[in-house]
């Protein structure tokens, strides 16, 4: 093992935060569903997906990126809300634990959705959000960084502020938290609670595609199976963070893109490029073991 | 608006099981009643029903409306909110945004004045304002729940067992309150207890629920002259 320079150091630092960014914002979206409903949704990574071939369809018959991104997200927001009413919450009522098979029932099925209808060769090209020509970085103390790295990292966090303000200062803030808090409750204050549960799930959707869309500029095109790596290191940010805690989910997740990416460049040998899924599996674990409310999660403490 | 609620023939159950059977009262505008009963009897699901969370079946007219096909948020906008069994706070938001949360069917712009006038009348909620309502004492989260309660500017108040698990001078504090709010503002109050003695002294009518069916009903006077019910109840 080398020790790397400091440009180097930066370097991995810098490529650790735009990664993390993207399972920052897929992290946003478990915590969101989670809060509301208690739910690991499996499937969160594959509706992604099939959002992100929604915003390259789009995109493809001519409009404008952004404006297919915002078509796609509130597209997201529908699919989010409908697997909601029609999937989850039936089988929610009979066992909390059918929810999770019908998640991942979700995600085998969405996965075969995308291959079988976008699968097979010729790829789905997409384009960046961002300036991606070869000349499009900055440097910094030896370091590149590429607008479009930066592009998504400021993505992520206006995203993740725009929620954490959302959860804070709005009254459907306020519906949300009341519910995660105390379900009866909040029906007896006239809170409606399936509103608030299938709007949970249309926003998580709705951030999937972002995420996605990004995922798929950054690859430079859209694949089936481009969300499943990200999943598990977003599921790893989620429960770093805590699972109901917005701001934990997103510092989980830059931290989670730097160490993991520190970690295969810094020991190329024994860890390199095909055990970094491996470093998000120990952070689970780890977590898991000794601090299972996350570091910033709320442990429910209640006087009585 | 008359706060008055009218219960005939109320039916209700948790699936297969039916609890409430053939219920039916009356609470006046600017009553107090009680609904005595002990553990089983129905009581909360008698509130439960009455909110519209539990299906049911009979007729609950309020204010010369039938409410009994109407939504939670719908009977709250029609003016019942509901102080729940065992409080019922939220426990992991601050004070402040449980009576927010109270508020959450009004549009008005008074919202912020009525926090300012509850926090004036239990002033150790607005001390608290920032913390946790989990991290508060019973007898606060009790206050907590009724505040939140009067946020919605109901009409009729339900209370489902205030006293359960409060110390008796704290129970006492909390019944008083109640009473207060009945006397000073005319709001009308159903409240069910199984403390008998706490219940006769603010009652002005008691109905007594024994195994989902009302037995018999009075004034306390009535009840505690009837030896029957007096040994069952009140224990002497």
């Amino acid at each position: 093992m080398d020790f790397p320079s400091f440009a180097q150091l930066l370097q991995y630092i810098f490529d650790g935060l735009s990664v993390g960014a993207i399972y920052s914002l897929l992290a946003l979206g478990l915590v969101v569903v989670y809060r509301g409903t208690g739910h690991l949704n499996f499937a969160q990574g594959e509706m992604a997906t099939l959002c992100t071939y929604g915003v390259w369809e789009l995109h493809d018959r001519g409009l404008p990126l952004i404006v297919a991104l915002v078509v796609g997200a509130a597209i997201g927001f529908g699919l989010g809300a409908a697997v909601e009413t029609t999937l989850i919450r039936p089988v929610a009522k009979k066992s909390p634990f059918a929810v999770i098979i019908v998640t991942i029932g979700l995600f085998l099925g969405i996965n075969s959705l995308t291959n079988g209808v976008w699968g097979p060769p010729p790829e789905e090209a997409m384009p960046s959000l961002f300036p991606n020509k070869p000349d499009d970085f900055a440097s910094i103390f030896g370091a590149t960084w590429r607008y479009e790295r930066i592009g998504v990292l400021l993505v992520c966090l206006a995203l993740g502020a725009g929620l954490l303000q959302l959860f804070k200062r709005t009254r459907f803030g306020l519906a949300m938290r009341a519910v995660a808090s105390n379900p009866e409750s909040s029906r007896l204050v006239g809170i409606s609670t399936s509103h608030v549960l299938m709007a949970s799930w249309g926003i998580a959707a709705a951030l999937g595609a972002i995420s996605g869309t990004l995922v798929a500029g950054v690859n430079t095109s859209v694949t089936p199976g481009m969300m499943f790596s990200i999943f598990v290191y977003a599921s790893a940010a989620a429960t770093l963070g805590g699972l109901d805690s917005v701001g934990g989910a997103l510092i989980a997740g830059l931290s989670i893109g730097v160490v993991e990416n520190l970690a295969a460049n810094i020991f190329p040998d024994w860890i390199g490029q095909s055990m970094r899924l491996a470093v998000a599996l120990v952070i689970i674990l780890v977590v898991l073991l000794f601090k299972p409310s996350g570091l910033f999660g709320s442990s429910k403490v209640e006087r009585v | 608006m008359s706060g008055a609620l009218t219960i005939e023939h109320l039916s209700a159950g948790y699936g297969q099981v039916a609890v409430l059977d053939d219920v039916s009262l009356h609470v006046g505008d600017g009553d107090l009643v009680v609904i005595l009963g002990s553990n089983g009897a129905g009581k909360t699901t008698t509130m439960r029903a009455i909110s519209g969370v539990i299906p049911r079946t009979g007729a609950i007219t309020f204010n010369g409306q039938r409410i009994d096909k109407l939504s939670p948020d719908a009977i709250v906008r029609a003016g019942i909110a509901q102080v729940p069994q065992g409080r019922g706070t939220f426990p992991e938001l601050s004070v402040l945004d449980n009576l927010r949360a109270g508020a959450y069917t009004r549009r008005d712009g008074e919202v912020a004045k009525d926090i300012d006038h509850w926090f004036e009348v239990f002033p150790r909620l607005g001390e608290r304002s920032d913390q946790r309502a989990g991290s508060l004492s019973g007898g606060e989260q009790q206050m907590v729940a009724i505040s939140r309660a009067l946020m919605s500017r109901p009409k009729l108040l339900l209370c489902d067992e205030p006293s359960l698990g409060l110390a008796p001078l704290v129970t006492q504090e909390v019944m008083t309150v109640i009473a207060r709010l009945n006397q000073e503002t005319g709001l009308s109050v159903l409240l069910v207890e199984q403390n008998a003695n706490l219940a006769m002294d603010v009652a002005r009518t008691v109905y007594l629920l024994e195994t989902g069916r009302i037995v018999a009903s009075g004034t306390p006077t009535e009840i505690a002259g009837n030896d029957a019910i007096r040994q069952a109840y009140l224990g002497y």
